[in-house]
C-alpha cells in the first residue's frame, strides 16, 4: 500500500511536470488528443525561468506529499489499511451482487411481461407466454378515376377511398386465429371479413364465418398487392365474400393447398348480405399445387396451378344473380343487365362454376392467368333457361428495380429516400381479358339492344412501391364491346355504346 | 410348460405394450435440487419396477413464495413441495388448485423430513460468531434471503425472533428492536436459499450465512470444509417443509395417482435414507438413527407454539405492511 501509494502520487505530479510545459508550448496541438512535449519539459531543465519557477514549485509540492504520506501510515498502521481495503473490497462486491440479483429480477420481470412491436405489419401485442396475440393492421387506398371521351355523360371522374379497412387479427392460445375486418371507404360500413381459424397442423385447418370463398386466383389474392386498382372481368364470374365453413390446409410446405367449403351461396362477383333467405347451400373446393415449391430450382419454385370451383342451388332468388344484377367494367360501369323491356329475371336452379387458375414468378417478371365458367339457371316467369357465362385473363408485370415479383406483392430492396438516392421499386404491368355471355341470354333475359354480349379489356399500368407500406399506382384501361350501344340515357346502354377508357391512380397505405 | 411361457411372453408383450411414458412436474423451493435429484432417479426406478411405466420428473426451484405465486398463476405443478405450509396454503386459497385440508392427506401434516437454521461462517470464525446476538452486532455481515420470496428467510426470521423473545421475557418490542438490528447488517437480500449461498460462497460477501441446515452442509462439502464451518445456535426453529399434490393439474394432465405415488414414497425407508443423506432430518426413526451425528442438538421452537400458526405469524411478520416492511428498507 505505502509503495503504491507513493508510486501514485509521484506518478500524477510528473505526468503534471511533462504536460504543463507541454501545454504551454508554442507548438499547437495537432489534434485533440496530441500534445508536443518540448525538450526542456522532457529533461527537466526548464526552458526559461517561468518555466523553472514552475518545476520547482512542483518538486517541492511532491516532497510535501511524500511526507504526508509517511506521516499518515504512520498514524493509520497496516491492520486498519487492510481493514479499509477489505470493507472497500465488501462493497465493491456487494454492489457487484446487487446488480446481479436486479438484472435477475428485470429479467423474470421481462419474461413475464407482455411484448408490444410496431413496424411494417402493423401492430402487435402478446401475452408473455403468447397464449394471446393481436395485431392490428390497415389499409386505405385513395383512387382517382378519370374517364376519357369528354362531353359523354357516362362516368363520374372522381376521387373515391375505395377502400379503408382496419384489419384486426390475432391468435389466442397459439391454434385458434381471429379476423374481423370491418370497411369504411364506400357509402356504408360493411363487414368484410368476420371469421375465426384452428390450426390444427398446417394440413388440416378449420375456418368458419365470412371470408373469401376458395375459387378466383385473382379475387383470392390480397388487396393491397394486385396489379391493378380493379380485378379483371374474371372476377364478375367468382364469388367474394360468404359466410360458411371450410377445411383447408397446405401439405408439405404448401406444395399442394386444398380447401373444401360450405357456403351459404352467393352471385357471381358478390360479397354476402350476412344473412341468407333461401335454404340452398353451396360447396366451394380448390386444389391448387407449387410442385416445385421446396426445390432448389428458382426458376421452377413459384410455378403454380389449380382448379377451383362452386356447386349449389338457388330457389327464385335475384340476389342469385351477378352482382348489381349484371357485370361492370374496370371503371365499374355497368356494360350486361339482366332484365330486358319487361319482365324480372332471377337465379332459379343449379348453379356450377368451374375455374383453373395459374401464376408464374420468377425474378422480377410475373404471370397470372385464369379462366372462369359460371353456369346459372335462370327464370323469367314461366321461362327457364340454362345460361354460361365464361372469362379468362392474363395479365404479367415486370420489375424494373430488379425485385422479385410474388403473388403476396413487392417490397422493393432500397426504400423511398431520395436524401440518400432511393426510389422504391418500379413495376410495369399489363393485362387482357375478356367476358362472354351466354347466346342464350338474349333477347329473353337481357337486352342485346343494351347490355354487351361480350366486352374485351386491356390495361397497362406502372406500380411504385414507395416501401413496404406505401404504394403508389397508374394504369390506363380500355374495354370494348360487342353488341349493346343501343338508344338509352341509363347502363348499359350509355355505356356500351362506345369503349370506355379510364385512367386510374392510386395512393395506398397498408400496414 | 410351453403354454405358461406362451402366457409369459403374451403378458410380457403386453405390458410393454401398455407402458406409458408419464411426465410430472415437481415445483419445489430453492436449496432441495440435489435432494430430489437423486429422490427422483430412486423413484423412478421404484415405479418402473411396480408399475412397468416409465416416469419422468422435471423440476422447477425457486424462493418458497415466488414458486407458490407461479403455480397460482398458472406454472402446471402435478406436485409442490415447498418450504412453508403458508405457501402450499396460498395456492389452495388462491388457485382452488388443492383442497383446504391437504395437509391432513400425508403423516406428519405431510412434511416427510425436518430442517432448521444455522450459521455458516468464514473458516476460523473470524468475527466469532456463536449465537443470536452476535449476528446482530455492528460490524457483523450478514447473509438472509428475502422473506417475502423465500421461505427459508421466512424460518430465519421467525428462528432469530424466537430467540429475541427467549432472552428477553418475550417483549415483543426488544423483538422487533432484535430484528431490526439483523437486518440493518443485511447487505443484499436474494430472492431464494441458493442465492444466498451463492452469495455468501462465491462471491464471498459477508461474515455470516443464516443458512437452512441441508445447504449448510452442502455448502461445505461443495467448497470444502477448509473454507466454512457450521455454527448451531441455542435456539432455532423446526422448519417443515410440506409436501402436496396439487390436485388440478395433476387430473388435467392424468397423473393423480403417480402424483399420490410420488410423495408416499417419501415416506419409504429408500426415500427417508437419501433425505438423511442430503442433510434434512428424516421423520423415520430408523433413517433419524443412522443420520444423528450429522445434526446438532438444539433447542428448536414450532411455529404454532410460538407464533400461533403460519397464517398468523405471515399475518404479523411478512404480509404488506407487516413488521418486515416496518423495520426494512431497502
Amino acid at each position: 500500500m505505502k509503495t503504491k501509494l507513493k508510486q501514485l502520487i509521484v506518478a500524477a505530479v510528473a505526468g503534471a511536470q511533462f504536460t504543463l510545459p507541454a501545454l504551454a508550448a508554442d507548438s499547437a496541438p495537432t489534434n485533440a488528443t496530441q500534445v508536443q512535449i518540448p525538450a526542456y519539459a522532457a529533461d527537466g531543465s526548464g526552458g526559461n525561468s517561468a518555466e523553472a519557477a514552475e518545476i520547482k514549485a512542483l518538486k517541492q509540492q511532491v516532497e510535501a506529499l511524500v511526507q504526508k504520506v509517511n506521516a499518515l501510515e504512520q498514524q493509520h498502521g497496516p491492520a486498519e489499511q487492510a481493514a479499509t481495503i477489505q470493507d472497500l473490497d465488501q462493497k465493491v462486491r456487494v454492489l457487484a451482487r446487487q446488480r446481479e440479483n436486479d438484472q435477475d429480477a428485470a429479467a423474470t420481470v421481462a419474461k413475464a411481461a407482455p411484448k408490444l412491436v410496431i413496424g411494417p405489419g402493423g401492430l402487435s401485442a402478446s401475452s408473455a407466454d403468447s397464449n394471446f396475440v393481436f395485431n392490428l393492421k390497415g389499409l386505405v387506398q385513395v383512387d382517382n378515376r378519370s374517364f376519357l371521351n369528354e362531353g359523354i355523360v357516362r362516368g363520374s371522374d372522381s376521387f373515391l377511398l375505395r377502400r379503408a379497412r382496419p384489419i384486426f387479427q390475432g391468435t389466442l392460445y397459439k391454434d385458434f386465429d381471429f379476423q374481423f375486418t370491418p370497411d369504411f371507404g364506400g357509402s356504408s360500413v360493411q363487414i368484410f371479413d368476420a371469421y375465426g381459424n384452428y390450426r390444427y397442423r398446417p394440413w388440416l385447418q378449420l375456418r368458419a364465418g365470412k371470408f373469401k370463398v376458395p375459387v378466383g386466383l385473382e379475387q383470392l389474392q390480397s388487396d393491397p398487392v394486385t396489379a391493378f386498382n380493379e380485378r379483371s372481368l374474371v372476377t364478375g364470374l367468382v364469388p367474394n365474400r360468404d359466410i360458411g365453413f371450410q377445411l383447408w390446409g397446405d401439405i408439405n410446405g404448401g406444395a399442394l393447398s386444398y380447401a373444401v367449403g360450405f357456403f351459404n351461396g352467393v352471385g357471381d362477383g358478390r360479397n354476402t348480405a350476412n344473412q341468407d333467405f333461401e335454404d340452398h347451400r353451396e360447396i366451394a373446393a380448390r386444389l391448387f399445387a407449387q410442385p416445385f415449391k421446396n426445390s432448389q430450382n428458382l426458376a421452377l419454385q413459384n410455378i403454380g396451378f389449380g382448379l377451383a370451383g362452386t356447386w349449389g342451388n338457388v330457389s327464385s332468388n335475384s340476389t342469385g344473380l351477378a352482382n348489381g344484377n349484371g357485370f361492370v367494367t374496370d371503371g365499374q360501369q355497368q356494360f350486361f343487365a339482366y332484365n330486358p323491356a319487361a319482365g324480372t329475371v332471377v337465379a332459379d336452379g343449379d348453379h356450377w362454376r368451374l375455374s383453373p387458375q395459374a401464376y408464374y414468378y420468377y425474378g422480377p417478371l410475373s404471370l397470372l392467368g385464369e379462366y372462369a365458367i359460371s353456369d346459372q339457371q335462370v327464370r323469367k316467369g314461366a321461362l327457364a333457361a340454362d345460361l354460361q357465362n365464361s372469362a379468362w385473363e392474363i395479365s404479367g408485370g415486370w420489375v424494373l428495380t430488379g425485385e422479385n415479383a410474388s403473388f403476396t406483392g413487392v417490397t422493393p430492396l432500397h426504400p423511398f429516400d431520395p436524401r440518400n438516392g432511393q426510389w422504391g421499386a418500379f413495376q410495369l404491368v399489363a393485362r387482357y381479358a375478356e367476358l362472354d355471355i351466354d347466346k342464350a341470354t338474349f333477347p329473353l333475359f337481357s337486352n342485346p339492344g343494351t347490355s354487351a354480349t361480350a366486352a374485351q379489356a386491356w390495361s397497362v399500368g406502372l406500380n411504385w412501391y414507395l416501401n413496404k407500406n406505401i404504394r403508389v399506382n397508374a394504369s390506363y384501361s380500355r374495354t370494348t364491346f360487342t353488341g349493346g350501344g343501343g338508344a338509352g340515357t341509363t347502363a348499359p346502354a350509355i355505356v356500351t355504346r362506345q369503349p370506355e377508357d379510364a385512367i386510374f391512380t392510386r395512393v395506398q397505405l397498408a400496414f | 410348460m410351453k403354454t405358461f411361457f406362451k402366457i409369459l411372453l403374451a403378458s410380457s408383450l403386453a405390458l410393454s405394450v401398455s407402458a406409458k411414458e408419464i411426465k410430472l412436474l415437481n415445483v419445489s423451493y430453492d436449496p432441495t435440487r440435489e435432494l430430489y435429484a437423486e429422490y427422483n432417479a430412486a423413484f423412478a426406478k421404484y415405479w418402473q419396477a411396480k408399475s412397468g411405466d416409465t416416469v419422468t420428473i422435471s423440476q422447477s426451484h425457486g424462493g418458497s413464495g415466488k414458486q407458490a405465486q407461479s403455480v397460482v398463476n398458472g406454472l402446471e405443478a402435478d406436485v409442490v413441495t415447498l418450504a412453508l405450509a403458508y405457501d402450499i396454503d396460498a395456492i389452495s386459497q388462491q388457485a382452488r388448485a388443492l383442497p383446504a385440508d391437504w395437509q391432513k392427506r400425508l403423516p406428519n401434516n405431510s412434511t416427510p423430513y425436518t430442517s432448521t437454521i444455522v450459521f455458516l461462517v468464514r473458516k476460523g470464525n473470524p468475527k466469532q460468531i456463536k449465537d443470536w446476538d452476535d449476528v446482530v452486532k455492528p460490524g457483523v455481515s450478514v447473509v438472509v434471503p428475502n422473506p417475502k420470496t423465500s421461505g427459508g428467510a421466512r424460518w430465519a426470521y421467525l428462528a432469530a425472533w424466537a430467540y429475541a423473545l427467549e432472552t428477553n421475557n418475550h417483549d415483543e418490542a426488544k423483538a422487533k428492536a432484535f430484528i431490526t438490528r439483523l437486518y440493518k447488517n443485511v447487505p443484499v437480500l436474494d430472492s431464494g436459499a441458493r442465492g444466498s449461498t451463492v452469495t455468501f460462497a462465491q462471491r464471498e460477501i459477508g461474515d455470516v450465512l443464516l443458512a437452512w441446515e441441508n445447504e449448510a452442509h452442502l455448502a461445505l462439502k461443495e467448497f470444502g470444509a477448509d473454507k466454512f464451518e457450521i455454527v448451531t445456535p441455542s435456539i432455532s426453529i423446526l422448519a417443515e417443509p410440506p409436501v402436496s399434490v396439487v390436485d388440478k393439474n395433476a387430473k388435467r394432465h392424468g397423473t393423480s395417482e403417480v402424483a399420490k405415488a410420488y410423495l408416499d414414497y417419501l415416506y419409504s425407508d429408500e426415500s427417508q435414507d437419501i433425505a438423511g443423506k442430503n442433510f434434512y432430518r428424516p421423520r423415520s426413526e430408523k433413517a433419524a438413527a443412522k443420520y444423528a451425528g450429522s445434526f446438532a442438538q438444539l433447542k428448536l421452537v414450532t411455529i404454532d407454539a410460538e407464533f400461533g400458526g403460519w397464517a398468523k405469524a405471515q399475518k404479523t411478520h411478512f404480509a404488506d405492511g407487516g413488521i418486515f416492511d416496518q423495520i426494512f428498507q431497502p
